[in-house]
């Protein structure tokens, strides 16, 4: 799995966004940051209180000028049915079929060829900020993760728990 | 004329006939090991008596090893299916999820598209207690708690005891060792076919007669290796005087 620094892996693949089908590259996002995160599979019972989470907290993510991107190794016809069982997400998700891009990014489960959960954010300079992997039976917390982009956006130390607004640390030379 | 049963009366008769598999095993086994005793003993010991007395030894024993392994046997596999059947409650109340994954795994495995196993696993899931004897069903193979130890011990022993009787009772009925011998085969032969007649309409099989044959032929093949082994061994009671 990749670490904060390592170089994000350029993808470019079919996606569902929306009702439609699309094609996504990662040299086609403009924002600031990306939060690249990927499930096992569409139509799962686990899964879809990740993707309605970031699709609930995405005004808050697009204010911090960061995108998100989903990605599992399901079809994009099976993501276009995915999103319409979950009434619509406002982010597009990516059809990585052969499972390239999750092992690009080291998160491809070989035995079962599907992605475990991991989600990555990727900063400006397109390279790995900010890297987690959660096991199948927890889900990720979507509020750490909008945490961790406006951390990363502060460009200051952010001690344990800081949260926007709160007292930043000390200043780097005192680490 | 055959009587066929629909589906649901040969589930209501499964019900009912719950200690099928001991009365079945019980019967094969009093039967088998009884015929297998006199034709041994009637190929090693000459006087009549003591075969009799040998052979109701026998039966006594077995009926009672039969029946407290058949108790010990349910006892140890209720024990188990409880022990299972906790764990997945537990699991359902506090992690319906983890239960609903692996249904979905399981009904993909079996030919379900993705997208239909979780529609079905979605309309399992409105009833937790659907959801939870459907995963007991396919996941663990449980549908119920497993048998009762102390009603399966007993059918087992008396099942034992029965068919012990079959070959035992034309053998003291009848004067000499070796029509004795003939009579128990014959009727052992013939209950053994009924047997395995009895399975093969239980299982359903179109020729339900090779069901009784192949029962008959492993069960008469067996006594027939007793008969040789007690023929074998004879020598070896004959002490030589000094």
């Amino acid at each position: 799995m990749l670490k904060p620094g390592d170089f994000a892996p350029p993808f470019d693949l079919p996606c569902a966004s929306g009702d439609r089908i699309d094609r996504l590259a990662l040299w086609q996002i403009t924002t600031e940051m990306l939060v690249l995160f990927f499930y096992p599979r569409d139509f799962s019972f686990i899964c879809p209180t990740e993707v309605m989470g970031f699709h609930r907290r995405m005004a808050e993510f697009r204010a911090e000028n960061t995108s998100v991107v989903g990605a599992s190794v399901d079809s994009v016809d099976s993501h276009l049915r995915w999103i319409r069982e979950l009434d619509g997400i406002d982010y597009p998700l990516l059809a990585d079929e052969q499972g390239r891009v999750a092992r690009a990014y080291g998160v491809l489960d070989e035995a079962r060829k599907v992605a475990i959960r991991a989600t990555f954010v990727i900063d400006r300079k397109r390279a790995i900020a900010f890297a987690v992997a959660c096991p199948l039976s927890i889900g990720r917390s979507v509020s750490e993760t909008l945490r961790v982009v406006q951390a990363i956006r502060s460009g200051r130390l952010c001690p344990a728990e800081w949260k926007p607004g709160e007292a930043f640390g000390p200043i780097e030379g005192d680490l | 004329m055959a009587v066929a049963l629909d589906p649901a009366q040969k589930r209501r008769l499964f019900e009912r006939l719950s200690s099928v598999r001991e009365i079945v095993f019980g019967v094969q086994d009093g039967v088998l090991t009884t015929a297998g005793v006199l034709a041994g003993l009637s190929g090693a010991v000459h006087g009549r008596m003591e075969i009799i007395m040998a052979a109701l030894a026998s039966t006594a024993a077995g009926a009672l090893s039969m029946g407290a392994g058949a108790y010990l046997g349910t006892r140890a596999e209720v024990e188990v299916i409880r022990s299972e059947l906790a764990r997945a409650r537990r699991e359902a109340a506090s992690q319906p999820y983890i239960l609903q994954e692996e249904l979905l795994e399981k009904l993909g495995q079996e030919g379900l598209s993705r997208e239909s196993a979780y529609r079905v696993v979605k309309l399992l899931s409105a009833s937790p207690r659907a959801l939870l004897t459907t995963v007991e069903a396919k996941l663990y193979g449980l549908g119920s708690a497993g048998g009762n130890p102390l009603l399966d011990g007993l059918t087992m022993g008396a099942a034992f005891l029965l068919g012990a009787l079959v070959p035992l009772l034309p053998f003291i009925f009848v004067a000499t060792v070796h029509n004795g011998l003939i009579a128990a085969m014959a009727t052992t032969a013939l209950t053994l076919f009924a047997v395995g007649y009895f399975q093969g309409w239980l299982a359903d099989r179109e020729r339900r007669w090779l069901s009784g044959v192949r029962f008959l032929a492993i069960a008469m093949g067996a006594a027939a290796a007793g008969y040789l082994i007690g023929l074998a061994i004879a020598p070896l009671g004959a002490v030589p005087s000094l």
